[in-house]
């Protein structure tokens, strides 16, 4: 315990929750200065997103004892951003959101590190996502939260009786608002639902169906819908639509204006069409504040275990009065993502065909007519006959060449598995291990395939 | 786009142009600027609000730069005040941004009429005494307040205003007002203009929903001595009647109108919600009464006279499978009623200012017909003096809670962040601010927080030993991300409460930051 | 898990001077959970004869693909329409974007090649897959409809002169104009 007249800390309140042993905390929590020089030292974290959530979740991710961060973003500064992004300024606009955001927490919290990447993030090496200890999501689409989750997924590995490996674990927080809702969420794979495990919980998009806005328009985002989908294509021919070019826009706006006035539909404005083409979702500052803080506060347990942790999904709702709450959901057992999948052991020699045979006969599976994929790599596929010619050459070539010669890794099979006496179509997990393999990859073979 | 329009784009879908002004009217006064506070006023000056103060009379110490981000390394030793406001007025240039470098404590005593220049004041980290002292302050002065306080993994929020009428809630989820079973006479001769039995599939398939649900309700009506269906079967039979009068299984609009079918069964008349309102003491106008009143007046004598039971009506209509012609005569034949009723309401709230002596134009057009427009989702919301709860809550609702799992935590936190107020008026310290004795403070704590629940009248209630203690391990630590949580909630209050749109939250907001079973307590 | 998250720094430390890795996998590019379930999809399909699938850009992209449709009867018998499917990673979230690359003259496909097929738009769920767009498709060419017209004109002509509409489709199958529109040739 510290003295009362050691110089001043600057993390003196922290210091209150990670110095201080604790009654309802984490199983590991192990209170000392260690632990607070270790969150310091050894904690690597990087944020996805340097937008709303983003900027929140760097500086309070910087105010809560972590100095190694990383922040990657594909985007530029807009002048939208301004009334909630607060590390931007006017003079920003245009620059690289990663690259500002990172500049502006360093300049006011000294001893933080924060290196940005302004880069998409699927152009990162899946090793470049390993060296974290926690990845923070701070993103407005489904489509990054679904690579992100699978490739932090993929680092998990499971034991022989199927016990996820702890060591091996990627957990993620990840934050979502829309207007005066939002929600954070803890996701430790093999622990809690992945993103896939509740794919669920994202409505799909509303779509108007084209015959609608063809043939009988009602509303305004009707015609707006019919200058941007129907119209552009018709006039422009090849050249494609960019939101982001203000003339392109306009330019809908204008024909869209033309198509109310000829069916007497009121309501087009420009706000409306940049809202409706651009699917723009409305945001403000103080969501995106909860939201990150609820985000990090869970990082802050995650890493320390100074507190228990959120179990496993809150919901925030200050539209109407104001109301959170948490829902503890459950994982997919037969994710595809996170589960376990099925163990096998094999022979670095069996070739693909006979491994597709030996699937027929494995009890847990059953699977008859199995194609074969590893990881972006179809090893092979039964059908349409067009691929399947394409793949033949692989059945003669032993499986373990074709996964790059790795000791071990996952695929999926999927074909017409026997269950309950019926035939039904299944898509599985497996985790191969090669026996006698020596673990060491050649990297020729295994990018080639 | 003008460059302030477009800054605030995104928020403007929310509260529109009318939200925006009501916010840059705003002059805002917050009353110390540690995390909590700074974190609040943040979101409100990138929203735009008009103008603020920040009073603190603090300096600022290493300490500060280890949770709040408005300070840095070059403001230790200098107003604490003042570097935020520095800080703060980067964030946009359009807010006007001023500081005063004084204890608020010391305000609120010496000068309580310094607050009433301020549209609304957020106090944070204020203590019980304080937190009474300005609530009578604010209360008489007709200002707007906020109490917000940070305090380990704990927190509250708390409103406190006389009364905070909202015309533009903002629902969620609200049954729109079609009329189904209650047609105007307009309304049926359109219906009636319009065959379903129409040869042509094309025509069949584009009637829109509301048609059909009228003429069904109406034929189901004829037949069962003009009642409408009530009991599941009958719901049941009206629905295959629906059905019945398809040609065809890809018939949209007959999908959408079995779909909305319960909208024949909902209750015609107004709500009890609304009900209530006219009955509010309030609705008795006088020649002080609010505008909200008086047109809550002008809505009380349309319901009994042209309404016949109904509200005016809304006059908007969601979309639906329709041909284009259809669909807008039929918007056209809804905004016509609306348009008619406003202007009977218009009549009645000019009559009414009239007869009181008041400028029969002092309300203005577009304020009534927004008030016509939501008249089925008014709100009001009154708060209790802040003395009045700490004095005498409920103390059935604080066992309640305190007997249910999910609400347990925040109850307890409600009694120790008070219990930690009495322990400070006693000791000068926070339980567990210092290092060391820690178990004395603990059971100090212990002793402090059941006589306070002796005070509040739960005799023999116990507050678990595992939650004395994590107050105690806090020792009033303003963390940065429970501050930045709650500074958010608060500043979310703000805004609902200046733009008077959405509906702001009613009680006490209780942060839970171990287990996040927060909760919002009405005691 | 901060124990954890040290010795796996530590690790990662010492890793750097050895260079070596362990463990395997990780090392083939991250497939999305959309295009497992693609691939699955299209080893399932199950289509009449009339129609063909092909991959343009071979067999390392299969989320943009081609489906031919040969009518085997009807107004459109004979003909050849080709379809492109644009599949993206949010599969089966998002229904996939289908163009017909054929002009043609069809009360349901405008002359930029939209389609008016409700699943693949407002009607789209998870659980349809490829083989139910792929109907979805042929069925357009089986029975057109004039109910829910995106080629308005073609639409009026088969509900007011079914003999005309057939002649139309004839000619412009042909390679040939219908009003002041040309066609090309696809029979």
């Amino acid at each position: 315990m510290a003295d009362l007249d050691v110089p001043q800390s600057k993390s003196r309140d922290l210091d209150k929750l990670l110095l201080r042993p604790g009654n309802l905390v984490g199983p590991d929590f192990d209170p000392g200065t260690e632990l607070r020089d270790d969150m310091r030292e050894y904690v690597r974290i990087l944020v996805v997103g340097a937008g709303g959530l983003g900027c929140e979740l760097l500086k309070d991710l910087a105010l809560s004892g972590f100095s190694n961060l990383d922040v990657i973003d594909m985007d530029r500064i807009e002048v939208t951003n301004l009334n909630r992004q607060f590390l931007f300024r006017l003079e920003d606009v245009g620059k690289p959101k990663a690259e500002v955001a990172a500049k502006r927490v360093m300049e006011r919290v000294s001893g933080v590190k924060i290196v940005p990447h302004f880069s998409r993030i699927e152009d990162k090496e899946i090793e470049f996502y390993n060296d974290f200890s926690i990845i923070a999501l701070g993103l407005d689409s489904i489509e990054a939260r679904r690579y992100i989750n699978g490739v932090a997924c993929g680092f998990l590995e499971y034991d022989e009786d199927d016990t996820p490996r702890r060591e091996t674990m990627k957990p993620m927080v990840d934050g979502g608002t829309e207007g005066f809702k939002g929600h954070a969420r803890v996701i430790v794979p093999g622990v809690t639902p992945c993103f896939e495990c509740t794919i669920w919980l994202f409505p799909p998009q509303v779509k108007f169906p084209l015959c609608t806005l063809a043939e009988t328009p009602r509303n305004a985002a009707h015609c707006i819908e019919y200058a941007h989908l129907i119209k552009w294509p018709e006039v422009h021919g090849g050249k494609s639509f960019d939101p982001d070019e203000p003339e392109h826009m306009k330019w809908v706006y204008d024909e869209a204006i033309k198509r109310a006035e000829l069916f007497g539909i009121p309501g087009v404005t420009y706000s409306l069409t940049q809202g409706v083409v651009k699917n723009i979702i409305p945001a403000i500052a103080s969501t995106n504040a909860i939201i990150s803080a609820a985000c990090t506060l869970e990082t802050l347990k995650i890493v320390s275990g100074c507190s228990k942790t959120l179990a496993n999904y809150l919901t925030y709702n200050g539209g109407e009065g104001l109301h959170t709450k948490v829902t503890e959901f459950v994982r997919d057992k037969e994710c595809l993502v996170c589960g376990p999948g099925i163990l096998i052991e094999l022979d670095t020699s069996i070739t693909l065909q006979k491994f597709i045979e030996m699937l027929e006969e494995h009890p847990k599976l059953l699977l008859s007519k199995a194609s074969v994929k590893h990881g972006k790599n179809s090893l092979y596929m039964q059908a349409p006959p067009v691929l399947e010619e394409m793949h033949r050459p692989n059945l003669s070539k032993p499986l373990y060449d074709l996964m790059g010669r790795v000791q071990k890794d996952t695929i999926h099979v999927f074909g017409t598995a026997l269950k309950n006496e019926e035939k039904q179509s299944s898509l599985t997990k497996l985790r191969v291990v090669f026996k006698g393999a020596d673990g060491v990859a050649d990297m020729d073979t295994a990018i080639g395939a | 786009m003008s460059e302030p329009k477009t800054k605030y784009d995104r928020q403007l879908r929310i509260w529109g142009e009318l939200g925006q002004a009501a916010l840059e009217d705003a002059s805002i006064c917050l009353l110390n600027c540690g995390p909590t506070g700074s974190e609040a006023l943040k979101n409100l000056v990138l929203g735009g609000v008009g103008s603020f103060t920040i009073v603190d009379g603090s300096k600022v110490e290493i300490g500060d730069l280890g949770n709040n981000f408005m300070v840095d390394d070059t403001s230790v030793g200098q107003s604490k005040a003042k570097s935020a406001c520095a800080f703060l007025q980067e964030l946009n240039d359009a807010v006007k941004a001023k500081f005063i470098e004084e204890n608020p404590v010391t305000l609120i005593n010496k000068n309580p009429s310094f607050f009433s220049q301020f549209t609304l004041v957020i106090a944070t980290q204020l203590v019980e005494d304080s937190m009474v002292k300005l609530d009578r302050i604010c209360r008489e002065a007709n200002v707007k307040l906020v109490f917000v306080r940070s305090y380990g993994l704990a927190g509250f929020v708390r409103v406190s205003v006389k009364e905070h009428t909202i015309i533009d809630s903002k629902p969620d989820h609200f049954l729109d007002d079609l009329r189904l079973n209650n047609p105007w006479p307009e309304l049926r001769s359109f219906v009636e203009t319009i065959d379903l039995n129409v040869s042509d599939p094309v025509a069949h398939k584009h009637i829109p929903y509301v048609v059909i649900l009228v003429k069904m309700a109406d034929e189901w009506a004829q037949s069962h001595s003009c009642n409408l269906p009530s009991t599941r079967e009958e719901k049941r039979e009206f629905k295959d009647l629906v059905k019945s009068k398809m040609i065809s299984m890809d018939e949209d609009n007959y999908k959408e109108a079995m779909e909305a079918a319960f909208k024949v069964f909902a209750p015609r008349g107004i709500s009890s919600e609304v009900q209530q309102i006219s009955n509010d003491s309030c609705a008795e106008v006088s020649s002080n009464s609010s505008d909200f009143w008086v047109m809550v007046a002008a809505l009380k004598e349309f319901v009994s006279n042209e309404g016949d039971g109904e509200a005016p009506l809304e006059g908007s209509i969601p979309d639906m499978t329709s041909s284009t012609e259809l669909y807008i005569n039929l918007q056209k034949i809804y905004q016509a009623k609306a348009e008619a009723d406003f202007l009977v309401m218009e009549e009645r709230v000019r009559y009414i200012l009239k007869k009181m002596g008041r400028d029969p134009s002092s309300i203005s057009k577009p304020t009534i017909k927004s008030f016509c427009k939501n008249a089925r989702k008014l709100k009001v919301c009154r708060y209790r003096m802040v003395e009045d709860e700490f004095s005498n809550p409920s103390v059935t609702e604080i066992q309640k809670c305190l007997a249910d799992e999910d609400y347990s935590g925040a109850v307890g936190f409600y009694i120790l962040l008070r219990a930690v107020d009495r322990f400070a008026a006693n000791y000068n310290k926070f339980p567990g601010q210092f290092d060391g004795g820690m178990d004395e403070d603990i059971s100090r704590l212990k002793t402090t927080a059941l006589s306070l629940l002796t005070d509040l009248g739960c005799n023999g209630t116990v507050l678990p030993d595992d939650l004395i203690n994590e107050m105690c391990r806090f020792g009033a630590s303003e963390l940065h991300v429970v501050a930045a949580f709650i500074g958010g909630i608060a500043s979310q209050e703000v805004i609902k409460l200046v733009t008077k749109q959405f509906v702001p939250m009613l009680g006490t907001y209780i942060f839970n930051g171990i287990d996040h079973k927060s909760q919002l307590l009405t005691l | 898990m901060i124990g954890l998250f040290k010795v796996k720094e530590k690790q990662k430390e010492e890793a750097k001077n050895t260079n070596t890795r362990g463990g395997g996998g990780a090392l083939v590019k991250k497939q999305s959970a959309g295009e497992l379930r693609l691939h699955k999809d299209i080893t399932e399909l199950n289509l009449p004869k009339s129609c063909k699938i092909s991959f343009p850009n071979g067999k390392n992209d299969l989320m943009n693909f081609e489906v031919t449709i040969k009518p085997d009867e009807g107004y459109y018998k004979s003909g050849k329409f080709v379809f492109t499917f644009q599949v993206s990673a949010v599969y089966p979230h998002e229904a996939p974007k289908v163009k017909c690359k054929t002009k043609v003259y069809h009360p349901n496909i405008d002359l930029e090649g939209n389609v008016c097929l409700n699943i693949l738009r407002e009607d789209w769920k998870p659980v349809l897959n490829i083989n139910t767009v792929i109907y979805g498709l042929f069925h357009l060419f089986t029975e057109p409809n004039h109910e829910d017209p995106l080629n308005h004109d073609a639409a009026a002509v088969l509900r007011d002169n079914p003999k005309l509409f057939e002649t139309n489709v004839k000619r412009a199958m042909g390679g040939g104009y219908v009003g002041e529109i040309a066609f090309p040739r696809c029979m």
